[in-house]
């Protein structure tokens, strides 16, 4: 992993067409801006590992006898 | 083609019926195909089971059916990757964690899995919608009162 040291208004460039700047910084937060194609999707990191794990979570097997009963569910109006 | 699952027991899967993640999906990046399997043909629910790992099955729900206002703006690159137009609409569903009891199901409404049903190519988009909850409680009143007395 490469770390590197930037101040403010300082940019990191990844690849070709990825420029990272760092706009500003606040005590703890630090905000960037991202220049990148836009089919490169970028998330925080958080929210993709809330959903991962929620994913992880969903895969457990489990009884779902009762799914039968919901199957005629229809639209709620 | 056989498929074994540990919830459906052996399957025999015909072709039509895989679907292809090619991005694998968050949390499973190398899980890239999957066979859909609906749960019944009037039922706003349905599955998904890996064709490599019997384990790794997920139960969908269909959001339509349960929440009138869910909406989202597929972004113009992400419906051309999955080769999607409004003459191909994507089909969308919701993956659905159930801990305990049904009642207490939730589906993740932050990322739902949009499919295109003719080339049969899927993805599990990432919202940039706050309100909307990973775990939204799908029966925040008790289950419907048809399903407790037993559906149809």
């Amino acid at each position: 992993m490469l770390a590197l040291t930037r101040k403010v208004g300082e940019r990191i460039v990844i690849g070709d067409n990825i420029v990272v700047t760092v706009i500003s910084v606040k005590g703890d937060n630090i905000r960037l801006a991202i220049d990148a194609p836009r089919e490169i999707k970028i998330y925080r990191g958080e929210i993709f590992d809330a959903i991962a794990s929620e994913n992880k979570q969903a895969a457990v097997p489990h009884d779902l006898l009762e799914l039968d009963m919901l199957k005629g569910l229809k639209l709620k109006k | 083609m056989k498929i074994e699952s540990t919830r459906f027991g052996e399957l025999e899967v015909e072709e039509e019926q895989f679907v292809k993640f090619p991005h694998g999906i968050p949390g499973f990046p190398d899980e890239k195909t999957f066979v859909y399997i609906p749960h019944d043909a009037e039922s706003p629910f349905s599955f998904l089971q890996s064709s490599t790992e019997a384990n790794l099955s997920f139960l969908l729900v269909d959001p339509f059916a349960f929440i009138n206002d869910y909406e989202f703006v597929l972004e113009d690159e992400m419906a051309a990757k999955l080769d999607l137009s409004l003459e191909n609409p994507p089909q969308v569903f919701l993956i659905a964690t159930v801990l305990d009891k049904m009642v207490d199901m939730t589906v993740n409404l932050l990322a739902p899995i949009v499919m295109n049903g003719i080339n049969r190519t899927a993805r599990q988009v990432i919202l940039d919608n706050p309100e909307y909850s990973i775990r939204h409680k799908l029966f925040p009143n008790g289950l419907p009162k048809e399903a407790v007395k037993g559906g149809r």
